[in-house]
């Protein structure tokens, strides 16, 4: 009894003993992350952190950079101000409208053209290479390119218009001719993104299942609407997403192609807060616009990245 | 020995290596950079041009030139905003003096120490124009280095030809000539609108950039008499969309029915192309390009085109005013700047008549010497009318919430030009928003009883009772 007695106390004092040493080395593996972490975490905190802190600060604060006057808490009038704006809700409109265009034919001239362009064939590579210039210029560039091309009176897209008895768009001068310019300016620059994405994708697809969708008698069709897109699903939804992202944000195009006019009807979320930034010094409602936008483009990213999830565990 | 011959070898190029390093040095520590910044363009290219030659050979002149357009607005404002020095001195619009007052050099002390660089070789009102804040204070922040003002440019060849003449007598019953009104100038406009000859009327900007449709509809409701605001009781409706104001605005958005299809989304660029290939009869546009649209180079048309002062109105008061927008830039200093001294040095040297001689040939001056020599005004074959011009001008708001207010009004007179609007839309929502940010700024706006109809005969009156052709 007195020696099984020992026993007990001996197993458990060892049971402790090897419990210590797996807490001390998970403690010391829990150091070591820690300690290899720590570099990016503190970069992260400085770049991410830091100025989205300070964000929020400013944008319960009525102040301006420029003007050197003293910084007035106002509570949350800032955010009041910008969402009782009827223009701020007319400049999202315009935004949703569009991001959903160009999303749109991006999407659908992107996986047409990726498609295509997996096939082999001679000169494939060539097409590839001069279908990426455009995505490699500035969208400044693009604007003013674009710009151009659409001038009314002197632009290629006019004068071939009226060269085939159609008569001459004032592209930029009309809020709807407007919008389809941008999205037209937007497409031609980010569609070889979709191309390049979906290209990869598509090419990444085994051949066996194709050969043995072939043998069971599967149609083109079917093998593009069954294997292909299903397969590369994916990777055409992280591709729409960086392009939905990204079409939301979109500032600069605006600025060379039509400055946001007419009227305010091509400004975009974004134009407005970089204009009521920098150029009319309105830091803390600029601050807090940029909550807003923020606070969009995070949620929506959110539900996009767990649909992402539920797909990627689907395929 | 190897050895040897190794060591020796390293041991000289280390003193190769620090005698280098020490004559960067020298040359480092004796070079002074003064950066400027500007829009890009004839003018700043004449500023570097003449800079080149400035005795002090240890001073460079650098330029940091940004497009014409909010970017360059943005660009001093940014770096006024973290109040840096990665520019010395910068041209910035007249308007902005009030914005951009607080970070520059009171000038008036560099007048009260320099021998040469005093008030009185500018004009007074040159000066007060591109660089007094508050308006009247006597203090300036900015010398007038680059004027300009909204002008006429035409076409000689269309107004002179004896078919052009007849057929217009017959028609309007006068004698084709430069229009004195925008009365006028409509006829005129209208009798050369022949888009199967391809040939217009008229030509202005209107786009929604920076303060393109402004500058031009500014023009027309100050000669109508209308006002942008009260600036004594900051009373924005009742004056920016009073019936003088709108009978303005209007006139302007009529206009571009005699311009070619589609330049109501004009900047000075497309107005510059249409006179350079005589797609239009007349246009308004800066002094500035005059250069290069008389120049043979650049235009096909410079020996036909004409340059005149820019008509007047007779409003509804029967008052004849001859009002447009000032253009051009003062040149102000970063008050951040560690190179006061040699900026002081390089500036007296820069406006001495010969320096001003040789921009003069280029762009417009703001020194007086220059201006009132009979050389200067019979250098080009539109001197003589700008320096009529500068007696007519007007100007924006001269508040720090220029960029705001300006761009509230942008919004609105493009939206009109587009016809999203009408022109009493436009101005009473612009009315609206002007109001709201000069409140958002603190001003008190102290509402009268009742709003003038034409608001220019209550705060600066410049109506005549005859019109007042000038040559």
């Amino acid at each position: 009894m007195a020696s099984s007695q020992t026993t007990t106390t001996e197993d458990r004092a060892a049971g402790h003993a090897r419990r210590q040493a797996e807490l001390r080395k998970r403690s010391s593996g829990r150091l070591m992350i820690f300690g290899f972490l720590s570099p990016s975490l503190a970069i992260l905190l400085f770049m991410v952190a830091y100025p989205i802190f300070s964000l929020i600060y400013y944008s319960f604060y009525n102040f301006s950079a420029l003007r050197q006057t003293t910084m007035k808490p106002v509570g949350l009038s800032n955010y009041t101000f910008l969402l009782s704006d009827p223009e701020l809700w007319q400049r999202f409109v315009f935004t949703g409208k569009f991001v959903f265009i160009c999303v749109t034919l991006q999407m659908l001239i992107g996986i047409f053209v990726g498609y295509q362009l997996q096939k082999n064939f001679r000169g494939r590579d060539i097409i590839f290479t001069l279908l990426m210039m455009p995505m490699m210029l500035s969208p400044v560039v693009v604007g003013f390119l674009w710009r151009y091309m659409l001038n009314s009176e002197w632009g290629i897209v006019n004068y071939l218009l009226s060269s085939v008895g159609l008569p001459k768009v004032d592209w930029l001068g009309q809020t709807n001719a407007a919008l389809w310019a941008a999205a037209a300016a937007d497409t031609w620059m980010w569609t070889p993104f979709i191309v390049l994405l979906a290209t990869a994708a598509f090419r990444g697809i085994p051949e066996t299942i194709y050969e043995a969708a072939e043998v069971d008698g599967a149609s083109p069709a079917y093998r593009f609407f069954r294997i292909t897109l299903p397969m590369s699903a994916p990777v055409l939804f992280i591709a729409l997403i960086l392009r939905l992202i990204d079409s939301f944000k979109q500032y600069d195009l605006f600025v060379a192609l039509t400055g946001g006019g007419p009227g305010s009807s091509t400004e975009t979320v974004s134009y407005a807060v970089a204009k009521t930034a920098f150029s009319y010094f309105y830091t803390g409602e600029a601050s807090a616009l940029a909550v807003i936008l923020l606070l969009i483009i995070t949620g929506l990213s959110m539900i996009l990245v767990r649909h992402l999830t539920k797909m990627g565990e689907k395929y | 020995m190897k050895h040897a011959s190794r060591a020796r070898l390293l041991a000289s190029a280390a003193v190769a290596v620090t005698a280098m390093a020490a004559t960067a040095g020298i040359a480092r520590a004796e070079e002074t950079t003064l950066t400027f910044v500007w829009h890009a363009g004839t003018c700043a290219d004449a500023l570097v041009d003449i800079a080149k030659d400035y005795p002090d050979k240890s001073v460079k002149i650098v330029p940091a030139l940004v497009p014409y357009g909010p970017q360059w607005h943005d660009k001093i404002a940014s770096e006024f905003a973290i109040q840096g020095d990665a520019f010395d001195f910068a041209m910035w619009d007249s308007q902005s003096t009030a914005e951009f007052a607080s970070h520059a050099v009171k000038i008036n002390d560099i007048f009260d120490k320099s021998s040469y660089l005093k008030a009185d070789i500018f004009p007074p009102a040159s000066l007060s124009r591109y660089g007094e804040y508050p308006d009247g204070s006597g203090e300036f922040y900015g010398l007038p280095a680059n004027q300009d003002a909204y002008g006429l440019t035409y076409r000689k060849d269309l107004f002179e030809d004896p078919k052009e003449q007849e057929a217009f007598k017959a028609k309007y019953g006068r004698d084709l000539a430069v229009p004195q009104t925008y009365q006028e100038a409509k006829e005129v406009a209208e009798f050369f609108t022949r888009p199967d000859q391809g040939l217009y009327g008229w030509a202005q900007m209107g786009g929604r950039d920076y303060d393109f449709a402004t500058t031009a509809s500014n023009s027309f409701l100050w000669s109508f008499g209308g006002e942008l605001y009260n600036p004594e009781t900051f009373e924005v409706k009742g004056y920016l969309d009073s019936p003088a104001s709108i009978d303005g605005v209007q006139a302007y958005v009529d206009m571009f029915k005699f311009g070619p299809p589609g330049s109501q989304n004009w900047g000075f660029d497309e107005v510059n192309t249409a006179i350079q290939q005589g797609q239009v009869a007349m246009a308004m546009q800066w002094f500035y390009f005059n250069g290069s649209n008389a120049d043979p180079k650049v235009s096909k048309f410079a020996d036909k085109v004409g340059f005149a002062v820019l008509p007047g109105a007779v409003g509804r008061d029967g008052k004849f005013r001859r009002q447009f927008s000032v253009g051009g830039q003062g040149m102000g200093i970063n008050k951040y700047s560690k190179k006061l001294p040699e900026l002081t040095k390089f500036m007296e040297w820069y406006f001495e008549p010969e320096q001003q001689k040789r921009y003069a040939a280029v762009c417009q001056t703001g020194l007086k010497a220059v201006l009132e020599s009979p050389d200067w005004q019979n250098l080009n074959s539109y001197n003589k009318q700008f320096s009529s011009a500068l007696a007519y001008l007007n100007d924006y708001w001269h508040l720090p919430e220029y960029p705001v207010l300006l761009d509230e009004l942008q919004q609105e007179i493009s939206a009109a030009a587009a016809g999203t609007k009408t022109v009493q839309e436009a101005l009473s929502a612009a009315a609206e928003k002007n109001e709201r940010t000069l409140t958002r700024a603190g001003y008190e706006i102290k509402r009268g009883e009742s709003t003038p109809e034409v608001p220019d005969q209550t705060i600066s009156p410049v109506g005549q009772d005859n019109v007042v052709p000038v040559e």
